[in-house]
């Protein structure tokens, strides 16, 4: 008894011991300087996966659906952009380039698009590319019987035909988002029905085997068109719960994880690891329910704006990464981008505690902001501006709800005052981060309602001279601003932490992991 | 009939009971928890159009009762229907999880069973004097760690100081059983620490409140050896108590697994019943709980069976009841 | 009855004692403005922060101070629930068997078999969202089955027991025997029960602000911090570490209290 007890207790001492000693060996790290390591672990040599040409990646959430054309999780069509490939695709520079099409004429007047087919073209599972799964693919995301499947930005197309080996698409009217539509509708074959269990695409990478809710494998496709991918094999895992992620990069079973918190890469050795900084492309916002009280009085809204000093909330909550942004729209889009926006409000809190007087709120007034639990960044913003908007006497609490709860009450049914949430473009055009703000728009979930904006946004949809276009994108972007739609803070850094060795890392400007590009150094 | 079958019976009718009261609870539950699945699953850019689609697609237009009544069709025709966020038949997606949950369970409860029962005698032995003190200390402190706290704990010391294993990259049964193994069984001893600690106690107070009854004091002052009296009829009596904490304790360690399952990265069907309860995933859920169910008459069961084989005065009692309830 | 208090029931009380103390004082005073974020970020601990700073910089101190009130209120608000409403269930099921057994027993089964999360989620819907006390009784109801199987096994373990059978052949009613003569029998297998279960409920509301339904994050229970602090072991191992001991320090007592006791009843018998 004596013994085991004995044992026990040293077993305990001993777990003790070693887990101060990680403390106190860490306790200087906070500054993350690239000081010398005493004991370090796996450089890259060491790393048994850089000699198979290997890597593992770590994500934070499940792929939802595998099928191209179910998918609607921002993380699955991350990582599945790999493997599936549309007439055209994005590169880097934020550019449409041909991709399973090798030639693009559009009609003078915008009605008509054809594409050639790439001569060459072949599927992951061996068969060429043909006109009809052209056909079917685009058809399939345009008028196809599963409502489920179909891309909304299709519904101006009005007839596709098919000549030889060029696909023309007609347009009802002109659109200047379109080719970044067809972007998204991925090129599949004709009546395939397992993409959800074996997807198969025309991508750099080709499936290889998943495991629901823990790993996702893929392989090199030799026989890619297009400059093939430099590792062999690319396995992603899924690490649910943010200490997952460190974890696993620590203990080397993972090389690359993106979409990390200052927080996350403070606890990596800088000697085994880099972090890259990109950003995110989205506009994280308090956005305000307009139709609430007392959010739907101009003053107050614009009260909250000077009440927060957004250089603050990247400060304290993401350690001073991320850029400010003063409306809804990102410097990625920079031709739409509008700089001048982000100082429009500055920390006044004279300022504030005047408009909230003026609006009937001397002695401020109670708010929630509602947070998906699940997002961690969101959850410390809100914290944040709890404590910012104290100070101009605005007594806010935050009210954390799971994702199911959050898609259904706030942004499906508008039962909210005040969340906290990052707004994206998934298909390269600004159009997406404006149009929301319609007031006669479903997703509106803010509810702003604005005549001007109306009007402004039905000549931008019209527009058909880009120059033109952009100007009224422009002025929307100002609308929003002056009327303090939302609180507009920032968009987020991404940092990613890349295992040294690991290279060619590249960021686009709609999120996206593009593993063709990364390989090991020799 | 015999006792033996009718006692089988009487089981399998309570394993109908409690899956089908479980599974109803649950449906009832999600019929109130606000969220949509057809929202969830189509994201954030889903037109209205497309979620009524989907919404008679999966059926969720239809009367509450009756697609509780369709489920259970389903479920005693062996189809588990189809998960929402994955389009894949739920049994598929379930059965490598639940092999996993099961091991973590089983050998956290074997760590459990065999070190508690002896640890908890011997501690009865070894009452009085000052070794009382550090013997106390020890108990409580076992049981104030939190598991999700030793997981990182042995994530940190011998996942990355003496790397012993991998945390965030399950091997799988399959591919290094192991491997797997040892993966495992750190989130059983996270798992098993404090609950350890919880029977020992249990059982030493049982052991000591049992020894001061009068027929104890008796026994002993009649010249009966001490330590006969203890191992024949002391801990006979105090086994009752433990077995059903015991039985008690599997049927909870499932659950109890959810947060060591996501520290050390298991793949096992906690941490997908948490997930697919926030994607609001139905099926997957609804067969989740009812393995669940099942899990729990049938730890409760084995509890009964143990504890029969104890004290046959319980058995006894049992027959009554099963004669009552008939 | 001797009044000497045996040294576990007085260390225990002395521990509790101090954790209620700093209950009070948390209430009323802490050292810094326990949500200000402006005493820069990880800052190890020192005179000026005893227990260091957060990742927004807050000062560790101050929070665990005013935490240690919200995690001892919501713990024992849900043990004491568990413990009533199990307490009861068990005696009945124990003590009369039959249907109500049959019944109760089932019920029970699925309670402990249905995910607390949703249980959670359910709470949070039906009584609004924003509501301190949901999780109070989301995690209350969780506690009810652990107690109901324990007093029922030994409720019915009691009920043949002869002083049992005297007191019925007396004319005593069910009533009388089961919370005159038995409740008090109990008493051996609840309190290790109470105070593991209070242990239990410490760590559960942990795990369940861990999963995003609990306490709202400003004023923050012990378990929120803690599960907070797990991310953040390298940059700041203090976080966890201060609210990590604080908890055991917690449960230590109470559970030390409950050893005592138990020790203190032996010496009566």
């Amino acid at each position: 008894m004596k013994k085991r007890i004995f044992a026990l207790s040293l077993v305990l001492a001993m777990a003790l011991a070693l887990f101060t000693g990680c403390g106190s060996q860490s306790a200087p790290a906070p500054s993350a300087e690239p000081s010398a390591e005493p004991e370090q672990t796996a450089p890259a040599q060491e790393n048994p996966r850089a000699k198979t040409n290997e890597a593992n990646i770590g994500i934070a959430q499940d792929f939802d659906s595998l099928d191209p054309d179910y998918m609607t999780a921002a993380g699955t069509k991350e990582i599945l952009f790999n493997m599936f490939e549309g007439l055209v695709k994005p590169t880097s520079d934020g550019e449409i380039v041909p991709a399973v099409a090798s030639e693009i004429v559009k009609s003078d007047d915008g009605l008509s698009y054809a594409f050639t087919l790439r001569e060459g073209v072949k599927f992951h599972n061996g068969d060429p590319v043909e006109m009809q799964d052209l056909v079917y693919s685009v058809e399939r995301r345009w008028t196809g019987d599963d409502t489920a499947a179909q891309l909304a930005a299709l519904s101006v197309i009005e007839a596709v035909e098919v000549e030889g080996n060029v696909l023309t698409i007609r347009l009802s009217e002109p659109s200047n988002e379109f080719l970044a539509a067809v972007m998204n509708a991925y090129i599949i074959p004709a009546d395939y029905t397992e993409q959800e269990t074996a997807p198969v695409g025309t991508g750099p990478y080709k499936f290889v085997s998943r495991a629901v809710q823990d790993s996702l494998v893929l392989e090199r496709f030799d026989d890619y068109w297009g400059t093939p991918g430099k590792l062999d094999k690319v396995t992603f895992k899924v690490l649910e719960g943010a200490e997952g992620l460190v974890l696993g990069l620590q203990s080397g079973a993972l090389d690359l994880v993106a979409h990390l918190s200052s927080d996350q890469t403070v606890q990596l050795d800088s000697g085994a690891f880099k972090i890259e900084e990109g950003s995110m492309n989205l506009v994280q916002a308090l956005y305000l329910n307009n139709a609430e009280k007392p959010f739907d009085d101009v003053r107050v809204r614009q009260a909250l704006c000077y009440a927060v000093d957004k250089q603050a909330v990247i400060d304290l909550a993401f350690d001073g990464y991320g850029i400010p942004l003063g409306t809804s729209m990102f410097p990625s889009f920079s031709k739409y981008y509008d700089e001048s926006l982000t100082d429009y409000y500055t920390l006044n809190l004279e300022k504030a505690k005047e408009l909230l007087t003026e609006a009937g709120y001397p002695d401020g007034f109670e708010m929630t902001i509602t947070v998906p639990s699940n997002y961690t960044p969101h959850v410390n913003t809100a914290t944040v501006l709890v404590e910012l908007l104290r100070e101009a006497g605005i007594k806010a609490t935050v009210q954390p709800v799971d994702w199911g709860t959050w898609l259904e009450d706030v942004y499906g049914n508008r039962n909210f005052q005040s969340t906290i949430t990052g707004l994206t473009s998934d298909n390269m055009t600004a159009r997406k981060l404006l149009e929301r703000f319609g007031s006669e728009v479903g997703n509106n979930f803010t509810n702003y309602s604005n005549v001007e904006y109306d009007e402004t946004l039905a000549k931008a949809l019209r527009a058909t001279d880009d120059a033109e276009q952009t100007e009224l994108y422009r002025a929307l972007e100002r609308n929003l601003t002056e009327n303090a739609a939302n609180v507009y803070l920032q968009d987020m850094a991404d940092l990613v932490a890349v295992r040294s060795g690991l290279e060619g890392l590249t960021f686009y400007p709609i999120y996206v992991l593009d593993i063709s590009t990364l390989s090991w150094a020799k | 009939m015999s006792t033996a079958l009718q006692y089988t019976l009487k089981r399998l009718g309570l394993l109908l009971v409690t899956m089908l009261l479980v599974s109803f609870l649950t449906f009832l539950a999600f019929e109130l928890v606000s969220g949509d699945p057809a929202r969830t699953m189509l994201g954030t850019e889903a037109t209205p159009q497309q979620l009524t689609a989907l919404r008679h697609e999966l059926g969720l237009d239809r009367p509450f009762l009756l697609r509780y009544l369709s489920w259970l069709a389903g479920f005693f025709s062996g189809n588990l229907g189809t998960s929402y966020s994955y389009r894949q038949p739920v049994w598929g997606l379930i059965a490598g999880k639940l092999e996993l949950t099961l091991w973590l369970s089983l050998m956290s409860f074997v760590l459990i069973a065999v070190i508690s029962i002896p640890l908890g005698i011997f501690s009865y032995r070894f009452t009085g004097g000052f070794a009382n003190w550090p013997r106390t200390a020890l108990n409580q402190l076992c049981m104030a760690v939190p598991p999700f706290f030793t997981g990182i704990l042995f994530s940190w010391c011998f996942g990355i100081v003496l790397r012993v294993f991998t945390p965030g990259d399950f091997p799988g049964l399959r591919e290094d059983f192991a491997a797997s193994l040892r993966h495992l069984f750190f989130g059983a001893i996270c798992l098993s620490i404090p609950r350890i600690a919880m029977t020992v106690r249990m059982l030493r107070s049982t052991v000591i409140s049992e020894m001061n009854k009068a027929y104890v004091r008796t026994a002993i002052s009649r010249g009966n050896d001490r330590r006969t009296v203890l191992t024949r009829h002391v801990l006979k009596n105090s086994m009752v108590s433990v077995v059903t904490f015991l039985g008690q304790t599997l049927a909870e360690l499932v659950g109890a697994g959810i947060v060591v399952e996501q520290v050390l990265g298991i793949p096992g069907l906690g941490r997908f019943l948490v997930t697919s309860i926030s994607h609001r995933d139905y099926p997957v859920v609804q067969t989740i709980v009812v393995i669940l169910g099942f899990w729990v008459v049938l730890a409760g069961t084995a509890a009964d069976l143990v504890n029969q084989a104890i004290d046959p005065r319980l058995r006894l009692s049992t027959a009554e009841l099963g004669g009552a309830g008939s | 009855m001797k009044k000497r208090l045996n040294s576990y029931l007085t260390v225990g009380l002395i521990i509790t004692g101090l954790m209620l103390l700093i209950t009070v004082i948390g209430t009323f005073w802490t050292p810094y403005v326990p949500t200000a974020m402006k005493y820069g970020r990880f800052q190890p601990p020192s005179w000026a922060h005893l227990f260091g700073t957060d990742n927004f910089g807050r000062d560790i101190f101050s929070r665990v101070l005013k935490g240690t009130g919200t995690t001892l209120a919501i713990a024992l608000s849900t043990v004491s629930i568990g413990a009533v409403i199990g307490t009861l269930i068990g005696a009945v099921t124990g003590y009369f068997g039959g249907i109500v057994d049959d019944v109760l027993m089932r019920l029970n089964d699925a309670l402990t078999a249905f995910p607390s999360f949703l249980l959670a989620l359910l709470v949070v819907s039906l009584v609004g969202p924003g509501k301190k006390y949901s999780v109070v009784i989301a995690l209350g109801l969780v506690f009810i089955p652990s107690f109901a199987r324990v007093m029922r096994t030994e409720f019915a373990a009691l009920r043949n027991r002869n002083y049992v059978t005297g007191a019925r052949l007396m004319g005593a009613s069910s009533g009388r025997i089961l919370f005159v003569h038995l409740l008090p029998n109990t008493v051996r297998v609840l309190l290790p029960a109470f105070t593991i279960g209070f242990n239990n409920a410490v760590l559960a509301e942990a795990s369940m602000s861990f999963l995003g339904i609990g306490v709202t994050p400003p004023d923050a229970s012990l378990g929120y911090m803690l599960s907070e602090a797990q991310s953040m072991l390298k940059a700041g191992p203090w976080y966890a570490l201060c609210t990590g001991l604080t908890i055991v320090l917690l449960v230590f007592g109470v559970g030390l209290i409950g050893e005592g006791l138990q020790a203190q009843e032996r010496e009566v018998d």
